[in-house]
């Protein structure tokens, strides 16, 4: 009966559709993550009668056909990339895109992942490190004794060196656009690698073609909002238990059938 | 004597049929763009098999599975690349396969900055493909399917196409083609609608109704079960009639 396997892909679907779902609510307040959402689509279907067939010499034509679907397949997790609200957390390292963009980070094998959690620290060379200690690019050094840490919005990092009284411009940050930022592989630790479907990093300048704008001292919050995953997740486990019940009106009618040879 | 069996036997083949189509809504309860089956019958009358059983037998057999084309309910997203159809009406979309038609409006873009399905699949603009430059934010999508971008830093929007919209004469005659396209019946060419609105940053969910679906089911395992007590008494009054006619007097 094909209900059977119809009805398995239906639970199969679900049961991936809850784990994305409790992915988004476990990183509800993970600086920076961005949203996934399942996408379900229908499997091939079995043509068991053409419609168009012809059923007379007269032209006559089948109006409906048979078409039996074989059940649903996951086609992807899309990443929703939406602007996540951002929280003033007053520390001068922390730093938020408001914006489209990506901060380019080092990882220690020397290749470039890209992150929008801008909670920075400093290590002890003084240059800007992500929280697991990759530099941030382009490497900006904080000179020892400075004071006065600031980053403008256009990505200008300048601070007053001791002994003095004027600030100086360190260097610039930089921020990557993709032209399809939902196409970037996830790396866990907030980072994300370049892909194929992602096309080529493009460097520049924050606020300027459309680039965002860094907001110093906040923090980017996750873009997961708690009351459509909780509906979403309602509504996966509703279907996840009516797929069931297909399952166990399969079984009784093969029942009823195996029941009448006594 | 037979027929019963072979009546009660094109029930149970239909029934069983009918669960199918009813495991595929089930199963594509959450597909975006997604239009319930449904399941027609029809009475198939048999010659006589014999002049003194009077009338003739009437068999059951499956018709055909029709669409239901009402539209599914609308969840808002606040995605930009979200777009649902309101009205009648599809997307174009340029498969592998040809060119086909979805109201799954769940899009994405390519690294080419192409807009399409979430299968990969370019959707179709008045112009052919609709392509985005690297500069290109604020994608803002009207009602009549007109796209426009802020490119880079600038302040007045700038076209990028227009979605095409269309309809179809006979939507009955549309096949599913999986990946929650629809391929048109012959001869029936897609024609531009001006009636479809598009609202951007919501899909169009599925138009499967869970109630609707589960009491299908029931009807169809008790009906299914039903027939099965009828052929088992049927085998029954056989076999009754085998011992008793077959019984030698002493």
């Amino acid at each position: 009966m094909r209900a059977l396997s119809t009805a398995a892909t239906g639970m199969m679907a679900m049961e991936l559709n809850v784990q994305v779902i409790s992915n988004n609510l476990a990183n509800m307040t993970t600086t920076g993550y961005k949203r996934q959402r399942a996408e379900f689509q229908d499997l091939l279907y079995d043509h068991v009668s053409r419609v168009g067939t012809q059923t007379s010499s007269q032209g006559n034509i089948l109006p409906v056909g048979i078409d039996l679907g074989s059940g649903v397949k996951t086609v992807g997790t899309g990443r929703l990339m939406s602007q996540g609200s951002l929280t003033q957390t007053g520390n001068p390292f922390d730093v938020a895109i408001r914006g489209d963009g990506l901060f380019k980070i080092q990882l220690p094998d020397g290749t470039y992942a890209y992150s929008r959690d801008g909670s920075f620290k400093t290590d002890a060379q003084g240059r800007i490190v992500t929280a697991q200690g990759n530099v941030v690019q382009p490497a900006i050094t904080i000179p020892a004794n400075s004071t006065g840490f600031t980053i403008n919005p256009q990505g200008q990092v300048s601070v007053v060196p001791s002994g003095t009284t004027t600030p100086t411009v360190l260097g610039q940050l930089t921020l990557t656009r993709f032209i399809n930022p939902a196409g970037l592989l996830p790396m866990g630790d907030n980072l994300y690698q370049e892909t194929p479907a992602s096309g080529t990093p493009q460097d520049g300048q924050p606020g300027v073609d459309g680039a965002g704008d860094l907001q110093q001292a906040n923090l980017e919050q996750s873009n997961v909002d708690s009351v459509s995953e909780i509906t979403n997740l309602i509504t996966a486990q509703r279907a996840y238990e009516m797929n069931s019940k297909v399952i166990s009106a399969a079984d009784q009618m093969l029942q009823a059938t195996s029941n009448l040879m006594r | 004597m037979q027929n019963t069996f072979l009546v009660g036997l094109s029930r149970q083949v239909a029934l069983s049929r009918e669960l199918d189509v009813v495991a595929n809504n089930i199963a594509n309860i959450n597909t975006n763009g997604y239009k319930a089956d449904g399941s027609l019958f029809e009475e198939y009358l048999a010659s006589n098999a014999r002049s003194d059983t009077g009338g003739r037998v009437s068999y059951v057999r499956d018709r055909g599975v029709w669409h239901d084309m009402g539209a599914g309910p609308t969840e808002h997203t606040g995605n930009p690349l979200d777009l649902a159809i309101d009205g009648d009406g599809f997307f174009a979309v340029q498969t592998p396969r040809g060119e086909r038609y979805t109201r799954n409006g769940a899009l994405h873009l390519n690294s080419t900055g192409q807009l399409v399905t979430s299968e990969g699949d370019p959707v179709l603009g008045t112009g052919g493909p609709i392509a985005f430059q690297p500069n290109d934010r604020q994608i803002s999508i009207s009602a009549d399917g007109t796209i426009s971008v802020r490119d880079g830093a600038s302040k007045v929007d700038t076209a990028r196409g227009k979605l095409r919209l269309v309809t179809f004469a006979k939507p009955q005659q549309m096949q599913k083609d999986g990946g929650s396209t629809f391929k048109p019946g012959a001869g029936d060419a897609p024609q531009a609608t001006a009636t479809a609105r598009i609202e951007q940053g919501a899909v169009e969910k599925s138009n499967v109704r869970g109630v609707v679906e589960m009491s299908r089911m029931i009807e169809i395992t008790r009906a299914y079960t039903q027939v099965a007590t009828l052929l088992q008494q049927q085998g029954d009054l056989s076999q009754q009639s085998i011992d008793k006619l077959a019984e030698v007097p002493n």
